[in-house]
This record gives structure tokens, C-alpha cells and sequence, in this order.
């Protein structure tokens, strides 16, 4: 309902301003006026080496690196080092670090630090002749224009600068160098530990990487500007500096100086021709992402004051300066956003009330005020970090700026200093008053409903919850149940018992009663109870299997459409009666591997969109839970959450015994967990992007904006980004995600996330700022979405040749240099990528055929994966598989001892031992693998006197032993650790087909399964086409 | 019949609370939204009005008291009884002030109050039928004058605020213009000289 800008056409950033503007947007108000600032910022403070190519100079960046680095390591000592006025190395990073944060710009921090570094003329053509050490002092002749401008303009102001970019490789550590002063951790690391290897995601490597692929002739320079690193004699080049990686996959017989130059990527040796029998892999060697998930460290150090990764996670924090090296970086460019993320305890965003001011938002793009504004003109300006505007500092929020330019309040201003904060929204933000949280059951009641016991678990689980519903005492709460008519419920607080009302006239639905329908849950608590209590028996005896879905469905958005709220639909049979009936289309065989097989995914009924869409417009978010052991259409029932901003649980063949604890859990946290009612979200970016594609469970109100009646910290959103420009001309892209909601408590608040990311002119230095989570989390929805207009086997190639194409460019960029011939390589940051490719080849939404996976379970899953935050995919994709019986059997008296969940094997056959038991976990269930030759003991005190039957029928229940004690401690932990579904635990023993089959073993991704490739083939596969010529 | 319940603060027409589902079959909620909007920014602009007041506006009436400094403020069809309509405010009035009166003047964001809109919605059905027993008994009830209260229409209410500044335009354009007219005199004068 609430638009984020109420009354004000919202305007584009892009619109902003020329490339080449003189108002830089990080203009830092105290430097701007002072030219030694300017000049040390072109400078850096990077002595100028005799052989130092001119071009590096506007890329001021360059300089703070070397500078800081270049101490600690040893290297042919430039003339700098010889001049007693170069500061020391380590004073480059400003030890006061941390207020400088403020400042978007990296190398501020240095540059405020050493002021006095040479200042060499910016924009010169390539001056070979040093500059002269003396000159640490500003040079006073510096052309006032570029000395005003703050670093981006650097960049921007004078055009030819940008030539070197795309010209001159020596130009391009530029980029990467700017990062780099911007961690002062880093640098201090590093001029005091000589030779440390840097943490791979560190820039280093990367700078090197950069390096690379110059054409011999220019290695001069390049070493020159390496500072430290190589020295100049290539056999000298520290063993320090290998990676990890390296190490990891010997073989590489590359010189020293390559290992040196090459330690950013990791690398695969393949020895055989491609094409002979032996695969010539080495399975132990590849890389496997045991560690589950890792949040990209660069990009919260980079950028302190951005938001945590776990809100805004982008696919490459370089964010890339040309269209053409956009169009070189084959994987998505966007971002992955989870704007409610469950924060660890003790860590809240802040909340911000401008009471007396309004928001501070930028009067031209509206974007909210952050930690990267600056403010200029003694605190009465500020200028906005994404459209360069300057804005007047409102007279209520003034506050005098200190000799650095920070506002003297600065501590007192979270939305200032933290990436993330909530804003109140004042009456603009509201079309209405704030809406309390709804909650309208719509259940199933037919037979088949009835016999799976569905019905007493939903009831018994709201029941259990009412007291947890959010937003007590406004909380509303109504029900209504149907079969071939539709039975609604009078919960007037006055009655005793609930009177139900049906309705059998489906082609003309109308709603019996005005009011009570939906009552306040606080005041009619009682008569909710005893619906709920009464709901499992009245229907008992129902013996009617017909589903007037499409009515009911309608009569429940006649009910909610004055408040909106979320619709709990339980459903248990294909929909038959009314508008909204389906077909058994069902899942056909021969339709696989025809143009028309995608229809099968696809609703068939356009009824269930618009429904979505009138749903979405009154604000009502529906979630969908479907039971069924028959084909129900998951496919177009899912449509209405896909649109309205829900979620798909999907329990094929529902009996309460087996999955009711999953049921029960899982409704119990849709229910309780902390909610965002009526939203909206919007995220922006700087000038020269833009966000051009949307993917996830929302509708789209206008060309950005998403409608979302309601949010939960389960939620993530995908975009993808494209370049506007054919040449970016700032040094960093700022973002900023805008959440307007609704509290349950019936506040209206905007939670506003903002991060900022450097842009590159280097592929190289693009894939090395990749994160792989993120890149993953966008493809799958990529592919899922491919399925539901073409093959499934489309779906899949896709995927492939997007990684193989990915590879390949970065092959070109370092394998003919470096003569790799037969070797595979790719970037240390995604090395786990060809792996979650294949995982997600083989998920359940897009693997195999027909006979993989059933329609309606393929479907569903697709619909959750649409959702899930980047932590939970990829456990989904690459579940851990534990070994247990060993942890059983250790004396080990540490109750708390759950160190072997970390122990994660690779997922294949060969890891299972016959005399173990293993423990596969995806986030959604639990698989307990007994071996064949495990020992009757464990079996025994795990399952009990069960031990030997059919574990299909065993359930898992603690008993008075020390290992099942264990083992459910285990399982506890697990679940704990990752609330948001319930794991569910099947049993399975080894060689028990088919459940083994499809419980576990097709879910070894690594293994050759079916028509799917195992992981060598899969990497030796990938490793041909990348080899091919195009 | 009421239609549409609001309750702001007079100082500087921050909304309170609201009914709930006040705009349920109200083609034009939106609309007469916007005038409640408007006539609190006039009230907020300290424009001395009686605290009892209606207003009547197309085919429905305003009527609000002001208390406190909280304006408590119902939309009602013409044909529904003044009195009742005010004795449900007066209703309001004195459960809003038992249960939020000491913070009302800290409350620093909108719809601070609406978990108020529950006792709005009980309270709005007690009055929604006339010709209740208890309503009739209130009808009857001699106790509550109401002939006092002056009724007005909306577009004089809104309008003042807007003639005032007309006026004050008019006399401060006569002013500037004036001051021309005596610059150019004097001009003129010497130039005769």
C-alpha cells in the first residue's frame, strides 16, 4: 500500500549527471579544498620509481598500496626507499583508521595520512623521469580542477586517464590497489610480516594477478609497481606468497615466478590427453566446499561501514567498469538480498527516529542517508554517494563538521555509521494506518484430507501457537474450511461456539457475513479454540473428495481484502470444482524431451496469476501447503505464492505419524516468526547500473519496484545488473536496499541496507572479488526460471556453458602466459563453482528426466529454491555427510563435543563405509546411513529391538543409552542450528533399494548417477570445452 | 451510521490512531481521508476553532471535539444522529485518555496509539445501529445538549485558511507596489526638476 516515495516521482540515478561530471559524488568536503590532499590522493604515496609508467599516476590507488606494502617486502630498492622523508611504510595506514571509514574513497585514509607524498602531475603522459623525492610536499602547481575532485574524479576528469584502463595492463592494478589502502589492517599485516602469505582473498594475489597477463615488454614497470612482491628478478620470487591452493594441488611446474604470479588461482592438473579412458584426475585433489558456506570476507573489509553480507550479497564485489568487461564476465553480475536476515543474538539494527526532520533522503534519486554521504559547506550540505547531488542539510539535523569533515555527532548517528539501520516512517510512508498482522487459514477438508491426519496437525499446531502469533492484542485471525462447498466460521467474541456457515453456490461466491469472519484473535480467543479443538472431529466422517478450490480460494480474498494479512492454505487434493479447476495433465512420459515439457511446469490455469496479482494488490501473501500423495498441480497452486511473495511446502504422500513433527515445526515458525507486513522494496544503485532483472517470490510494481505483503528473515531476492554506460567513470558503485514495511508491533519502518563496491577495470580482479555463494544463488534461479520456458535439459546445458565460458575467459587471461597447457584453472574465489554447478544440474529441479524426480516434487522444490538466502542453497546443493559411528565409540566424556559436524565428507559413494554410519544433512532432512557391516551394537542401541527390521517403518526415538543420547544430541544441534525447516529423519540401510537409491545415493552429487556425470567427468568435461577453441 | 474514525493531535495533526476497517464500502475513502488530512493541518495552524464542531461534507458529516489536545474526529451518513455520533466520541474520548494520556504529547511517531483501533471497532458497533434499546435510551437523554454545536461546511473550513493568505498576499503585494509607485513618484519628480 505504502509507496517509498509518497508523492514524488522517484528519479532514476542514472539520469544524474555526464560521466565526466565534476561533482564527484565522495566529495570529502575538508580535503577537497586542500591540494596536497588531491595530489597525494593521484600520488599516492607510491615513490615514484624510476621505471614507473606514467599512466599508474591517475590511479592514485596504485600508490597507497605500493607504499604500505612495499616495505615488508623485500625488493629492488626504488629511490624512495633511500630517501629518509618517505614516511614509513606502516604509517600509510592512518591509525586512525576507523573515522576515516567514513569516507568511501580507500585511499582517503592514506591520503590524510600522508599528505606530504609526492604529488605528481595527474594526467601527465607517461613521465619516466622520477619525480623527485624532495617534493613530499605537495607540489603547489597541481591544476586546481583534479586536486579538487576527489578520487573518483581522477578517473572521470580527465578523459584520456581512462585510457590506460583499456590500453596500458600496467594501468590496471589501479583498481585493485585502491582496495587496498582501505584495509589498514592489511597493509599493517604486511609491512610487518615480511613474506606472509596473504589470506587468498586478500588483494595481493589479486594485484599480481593483474600483473600477469602483461606482455613481457612491460614487466618493467609492472615490477616497479608491484613494490614488494616479485622483485624484479622473477627467480626470487618468495615461496611465502603460494597459495594455499597451490599447495594443495601440486603439480603446477610453473617457475617461481610464475607460482608467484599465478597464486590467486588455483589450479588442476590433468594429466592424460583429454578423451582417454584414464581420467587422469585426481578425484581427492578437486575442491570441495566442506565448509559450507563462507561470507565473502573482502567485501565487509573493504568497506567497513557496508552492511553484513548476510543482508546484500553481491556475485562479484568489482563491480566492472566497461560494458565490454561486463560482457567478458560470463556469470550473473548482480545481487543476492535477504533484507530480514536473522541477526545473531545481541546484534539489532538500529532504529533511527526523525522526529523532527523527515527523512534525510537525496531530493533527486531519494536515496536514504548513509554512512557513505558526505557533508560539505561547514555541515550544511551534504552530497548524496549515488547521484552526486548536494542536498541541504535540514536546519534540525545540523551539526557542525570537526577538522576531518566528520560530523561532530557522528557517534550519536547510527544511520551515519552502520550499513544497516530502520528508519520510523512518518505518515508519508502510509496509505493507511499500519495493518495488523492477519492470519486467514484456508484447509481442506475433503477425504483424502481427512485421512492423512493433516487437518488435527494444522489445527493442534495453531492451536499450540496462538499465543506466539505476532502483534498481540491487534492480531486477527480467521478460518474457513472447504470440500465441494465452502464452510465459513462466525468467531464473534460474544458467541461460545463458532457457528459455521456454507456455502454451496460456487459460481457466484459471496461472503455470509460482514464481520466475524475474521475477528480479533485476543477477543474471540475462546471461540478460537474451540473451532480448533472441534476441527479434526467435525470433519471425520467427511466422505467427500471434490475440491471447489478456486471458490474458496476467492471467498478467503473476500474475507481478507480490507486488511490484507497472510493466507494459509492447506491443501490436499487437486482442485476440481469452480473457476481454478485443474486437469490431471499429470506427468507425462512421452512429453520429456519435446518443445512442450516446460508446459508441465507451468500453470495451466491463467486464473491462479491474476488471482496472485489481485492477492498481491490487497496485500495478502499466501503461503501454500500441499499434502498430497497424488499429483496436485504443485505447479500452478505454487504460482500463488510465487506472486504474492509466499512460500511451497510440499509433504508428498502426508501421513501425521511420519511427518507431522516436520508439519507441525515448519507451520509453528511460518506462524511465529518474526514477520514484515505490507512492504515494498526498492534497491538502488549508482549512477551508470542499473538493476534490470528480478528473481525470487514478489510481484513487480513498477519497473523496480518489489511488492511484498509480507517478508520473513526465510526470504531472499536475486537481481541482476547491467551497465548503462559503456564506461563507468566513478571508483565505486554504491547500494542501497530500501524495505518499507510494516512491523507486527504496527510500526511503519524502512530498513535500509547500504554497501558499497569498488570498480575495477581488471577481469582478472573480478573474479577475484567473486563470491561464489552469490554467483550460485543467482544461477539456480536463472536455471530454475530456464525450466519453466524450455527442457530441463536446456536448463542444465545452460548452466554448464555459463561456467565453461566463465573459465575460459579466465583461462585466456592467464594460461597462455603462464603455459598451463594441460591444466584447468579458475579463480581461488570460485573453485567451488564447477562443483555447485553440478550440484545444481542434479538438484531436484532440474535433474535427469521424467523419472528422477516426480513433477509435482520437482516443482516445489523449484519454488523454495526461488526463495532460499545463499547459506541455506548451498547446503541444499552440497549437503554435509558426517561419519558418527567413530564420534559413538570415543570414550569421550565432552557432552558437548560437536566438532565432528564440522568433519564434512565429499559427497560420494567411496566415502561410505560399510562398517559406518553416516549422517546426511541438506538443510531439510536428515539421511542416517547404516552400513552393512555395522556393528549390531550401535544398530541395536540406536534403534533398539527394532534394530533389524525395516527401517522404513523404524522412527528414531532417544533411549537410555549413551550413543542414542549422542546421536540425538547430534540431531538437536543440527536442527537448532538451522531453524527454518524441520529435518525430517529417514533411516536407510546400505543396499536397501530403492530407498537407498533415492534417499541418499542419487543425492551424492559427486558420483556418476544415471545419465548425470560424477565429479571428474564433470571437471574433465567442463575442462574440454574450456580447452576447445571457440 | 459512522464511517471513518480518526484521532490526532491537535499541536501538530500527527495521526494517533484509526479505525480499523473503517473504509469498507466507502467508494471515496481516499478522498474524504485527504479533507480529515486537511482540516487537522488547519486545527494544527492553531486557527481558533470550537472544540465541538460539524462539518458537512458531500453526502456525510464530520463531527469532532477537541480535548485535551487530541482531536477525536468521526465521519458519519447526514441522517445518523448527532448526538450519538458525539456521544461516541465522547466515548472515545475517555477510554483514549484512561489508557494513553500521559504519552500523548511524547509520542513521536505516527499512529503511536493504534493498538487503540480495537476498542474503535467495539465501540463503532454499539453505535451502529440506532434504534438499538440503549441508543434510543441516549437519543432520549436530555443530559447531552448538542444544539450548541455549530455545523459548517467543509469547503468554508478549508477555505479560510486559504482566503487569509489571499488577503495577506493582496496587502503585501499592495505594499511592494506602493513603495514602487512612490520610488517611481519620486523620480519622476526629480526628473521635472
Amino acid at each position: 500500500m505504502g509507496t517509498e516515495n509518497p508523492g514524488r516521482p522517484s528519479f532514476p540515478a542514472r539520469t544524474a549527471a555526464t560521466p565526466f561530471a565534476a561533482a564527484p559524488p565522495q566529495n570529502v568536503m575538508p580535503f577537497s579544498s586542500s591540494g596536497p590532499l588531491v595530489g597525494s590522493e593521484a600520488s599516492g604515496f607510491r615513490p615514484t620509481p624510476p621505471a614507473a609508467p606514467q599512466p599508474t599516476v591517475p590511479f592514485s590507488s596504485s600508490g597507497p598500496l605500493a607504499g604500505s606494502q612495499s616495505s615488508g617486502f623485500r625488493l629492488p630498492p626504488p629511490p624512495r626507499y633511500n630517501d629518509p622523508s618517505v614516511p614509513p611504510p606502516a604509517s600509510n595506514v592512518p591509525p586512525t583508521g576507523g573515522p576515516f571509514q567514513r569516507f568511501p574513497t580507500p585511499p582517503f585514509p592514506s591520503t590524510v595520512q600522508a599528505p606530504t607524498s609526492r604529488v605528481p602531475p595527474v594526467g601527465q603522459p607517461i613521465a619516466q623521469t622520477p619525480a623527485p623525492p624532495v617534493s613530499f610536499r605537495p607540489q603547489p602547481q597541481i591544476p586546481p580542477v583534479p586536486m579538487g575532485a576527489p578520487p573518483q574524479s581522477v578517473n572521470s576528469a580527465p578523459p584520456n586517464v581512462n585510457v590506460p584502463y583499456s590500453v596500458s595492463d600496467s594501468s590496471f592494478p589501479a583498481p585493485m590497489t585502491n582496495f587496498q589502502s582501505s584495509f589498514p589492517g592489511y597493509a599493517r599485516m604486511q609491512s610487518n610480516a615480511d613474506l606472509q602469505p596473504p589470506p587468498m582473498q586478500s588483494p595481493f594475489p589479486s594485484h599480481q594477478g593483474g600483473y600477469a597477463p602483461a606482455p613481457p615488454t612491460s614487466s618493467t614497470p609492472f615490477l616497479s609497481h608491484q613494490g614488494g612482491y616479485v622483485p624484479p628478478p622473477p627467480v626470487a620470487a618468495p615461496l611465502g606468497l603460494q597459495s594455499r591452493d597451490q599447495m594443495q594441488y601440486p603439480g603446477s611446474g610453473a617457475p617461481g615466478s610464475i607460482q608467484g604470479l599465478i597464486e590467486d588461482f588455483s589450479s588442476l592438473s590433468i594429466g592424460s590427453v583429454p578423451g582417454s579412458i584414464d581420467p587422469g584426475v585426481d578425484p581427492k585433489a578437486l575442491p570441495r566446499p566442506l565448509e559450507g558456506d563462507v561470507e565473502p570476507k573482502l567485501f565487509s573489509e573493504m568497506y567497513p561501514m557496508n552492511c553484513n553480507p548476510r543482508f546484500l550479497r553481491l556475485t562479484t564485489s568489482g563491480i566492472p567498469n566497461s560494458q565490454s568487461l561486463a560482457s567478458r564476465w560470463h556469470l550473473p553480475l548482480g545481487a543476492v538480498v535477504c533484507p530480514l536476515a536473522e541477526a545473531p543474538d545481541g546484534e539489532e539494527v538500529p532504529v533511527v527516529n526523525f522526529v523532527s526532520t523527515g527523512i534525510i533522503r537525496c531530493r533527486r534519486c531519494r536515496t536514504y542517508v548513509n554512512p557513505y554521504v558526505t557533508f560539505t559547506d561547514a555541515g550544511r550540505k551534504w552530497r548524496c554517494n549515488i547521484c552526486s547531488l548536494l542536498n541541504d542539510v535540514p536546519g534540525d539535523y545540523f551539526a557542525h563538521l570537526d577538522a576531518t569533515g566528520k560530523r561532530i555527532d557522528l557517534d550519536q548517528r547510527p544511520e551515519l555509521t552502520k550499513g544497516s539501520v530502520e528508519f520510523v516512517a512518518p505518515t508519508e510512508y502510509m496509505m493507511r494506518p499500519p495493518m495488523p498482522p492477519v492470519y486467514f487459514f484456508l484447509i481442506d477438508v475433503s477425504v483424502s484430507a481427512v485421512r492423512s491426519g493433516m487437518i488435527e496437525v494444522v489445527a493442534q499446531t495453531i492451536r499450540s501457537c496462538l499465543d506466539e502469533l505476532p502483534g498481540y492484542p491487534r492480531t486477527q485471525i480467521g478460518f474457513a474450511t472447504f470440500d465441494s462447498a465452502i464452510h465459513f466460521y462466525n468467531m464473534k467474541s460474544s458467541l461460545t461456539q463458532p457457528q459455521m456457515m456454507v456455502v454451496s453456490d460456487l459460481d457466484d461466491i459471496f461472503v455470509p457475513l460482514p464481520d466475524d469472519l475474521l475477528v480479533n484473535l485476543s477477543e474471540s480467543r475462546s471461540v478460537v479454540e474451540t473451532f480448533l479443538d472441534s476441527l479434526p472431529s467435525m470433519f471425520q466422517d467427511n466422505v467427500n473428495v471434490e475440491s471447489a478450490f478456486g471458490p474458496a480460494l476467492k471467498a478467503a480474498f473476500m474475507v481478507m481484502s480490507q486488511l490484507g494479512g497472510k493466507l494459509l492454505i492447506f491443501q490436499n487434493t487437486l482442485p476440481s470444482l469452480g473457476v481454478g479447476r485443474l486437469k490431471l495433465r499429470g506427468d507425462d512420459l512421452r512429453v520429456y524431451g519435446t518443445d512442450k515439457e516446460h508446459m508441465l511446469r507451468i500453470p495451466e490455469d491463467q486464473f491462479y496469476k491474476q488471482m496472485a496479482a489481485e492477492l498481491t494488490k490487497y496485500q495478502i501473501a499466501v503461503n501454500v501447503y500441499a499434502f498430497s500423495d497424488k499429483y496436485t498441480d504443485i505447479a500452478s497452486l505454487g504460482t500463488l505464492a510465487k506472486y504474492t511473495g509466499g512460500q511451497v511446502c510440499y509433504y508428498p504422500g502426508f501421513q501425521s505419524a511420519i511427518h507431522g513433527e516436520k508439519l507441525r515445526h515448519e507451520l509453528a515458525r511460518d506462524l511465529t516468526r518474526e514477520t514484515a507486513w505490507e512492504s515494498v522494496m526498492r534497491i538502488r544503485c549508482g549512477k551508470g547500473v542499473r538493476f534490470t532483472s528480478y528473481h525470487g517470490n514478489f510481484m513487480l510494481r513498477s519497473t523496480d519496484l518489489m511488492a511484498l505483503p509480507a517478508v520473513d528473515c526465510d526470504k531472499a531476492y536475486a537481481m541482476q545488473l547491467t551497465l548503462e554506460e559503456t564506461l563507468l567513470t566513478t571508483q565505486t558503485v554504491y547500494f542501497q536496499v530500501a524495505l518499507l514495511y510494516t512491523a507486527s508491533c504496527g510500526e511503519r519502518r524502512i530498513r535500509v541496507h547500504t554497501a558499497a563496491a569498488p570498480v575495477v577495470a581488471d577481469l582478472g580482479e573480478m573474479y577475484r572479488q567473486a563470491d561464489v555463494g552469490a554467483v550460485v544463488s543467482v544461477f539456480s534461479r536463472l536455471a530454475i526460471e530456464k525450466t519453466l520456458s524450455s527442457k530441463l535439459e536446456d536448463a542444465r546445458n545452460s548452466v554448464q556453458l555459463r561456467i565453461v565460458k566463465s573459465l575460459k575467459e579466465y583461462r585466456n587471461l592467464y594460461a597462455v602466459q603462464h603455459r598451463l597447457g594441460g591444466r584447468i584453472i579458475f579463480p581461488e574465489s570460485l573453485k567451488f563453482l564447477p562443483l555447485y554447478g553440478l550440484a545444481l544440474c542434479r538438484s531436484t529441479p532440474l535433474r535427469g528426466g521424467y523419472a528422477d524426480a516426480p513433477l509435482d516434487e520437482r516443482c516445489s522444490a523449484g519454488y523454495t529454491m526461488m526463495t532460499l538466502p545463499v547459506k541455506k542453497l548451498l547446503k541444499l546443493l552440497y549437503p554435509s555427510l558426517i561419519r558418527l559411528d567413530e564420534y559413538f565409540l570415543k570414550a569421550s566424556a565432552q557432552v558437548d563435543d560437536f566438532k565432528i559436524l564440522e568433519k564434512r565428507l565429499p559427497l560420494a559413494a567411496e566415502n561410505l563405509d560399510s562398517r559406518g554410519l553416516y549422517l546426511y544433512d541438506d538443510g531439510f532432512r536428515f539421511n542416517i546411513w547404516f552400513g552393512r557391516a555395522l556393528s549390531p551394537d550401535v544398530a541395536m542401541n540406536l534403534l533398539g529391538a527394532d534394530f533389524a527390521a525395516e527401517l522404513s517403518k523404524v522412527t528414531l526415538s532417544e533411549r537410555e543409552n549413551e550413543m542414542s543420547r549422542k546421536l540425538m544430541r547430534i540431531l538437536k544441534k543440527s536442527r537448532e542450528s538451522d531453524p527454518s525447516y524441520y529435518h525430517l529423519c529417514h533411516l536407510v540401510r546400505q543396499g536397501e533399494q530403492p530407498r537407498e537409491g533415492f534417499l541418499l545415493l542419487s543425492n551424492l552429487v559427486e558420483d556418476q548417477m544415471g545419465g548425470a556425470n560424477g565429479y571428474v567427468d564433470w571437471i574433465l568435461q567442463i575442462h574440454r570445452q574450456v580447452q576447445q577453441n571457440p | 451510521m459512522v464511517k471513518l474514525t480518526l484521532i490526532a493531535r491537535v499541536t501538530d495533526g500527527l495521526p494517533l490512531a484509526e479505525g480499523l476497517d473503517d473504509s469498507r464500502d466507502l467508494k471515496d475513502a481516499e478522498f474524504y481521508k485527504q479533507q480529515v488530512k486537511a482540516l487537522f493541518k488547519n486545527l494544527s495552524r492553531g486557527q481558533n476553532e470550537a472544540s465541538r464542531m460539524s462539518i458537512e461534507t458531500g453526502p456525510y458529516i464530520f463531527h469532532y471535539i477537541i480535548e485535551g489536545r487530541v482531536c477525536y474526529l468521526t465521519m458519519c451518513d447526514r441522517a445518523y444522529p448527532k448526538k450519538l455520533a458525539f456521544q461516541y466520541l465522547e466515548d472515545l474520548k475517555n477510554e483514549f485518555e484512561r489508557v494513553n494520556g500521559a504519552q500523548i504529547e511524547t509520542a513521536a511517531r505516527p499512529y503511536a496509539f493504534i493498538k487503540f483501533d480495537t476498542f474503535i471497532q467495539k465501540t463503532k458497533k454499539l453505535y451502529q445501529d440506532t434504534r438499538t434499546q440503549r441508543n434510543i435510551a441516549k437519543l432520549n437523554d436530555e443530559l447531552y445538549e448538542v444544539h450548541q454545536i455549530m455545523t459548517r461546511n467543509v469547503q468554508e473550513v478549508l477555505g479560510v485558511g486559504e482566503k487569509l493568505d489571499q488577503v495577506s498576499e493582496m496587502s503585501s503585494r499592495l505594499t511592494s507596489e506602493s513603495r514602487i509607485y512612490a520610488d517611481k513618484a519620486r523620480d519622476l519628480n526629480r526628473q521635472c526638476w
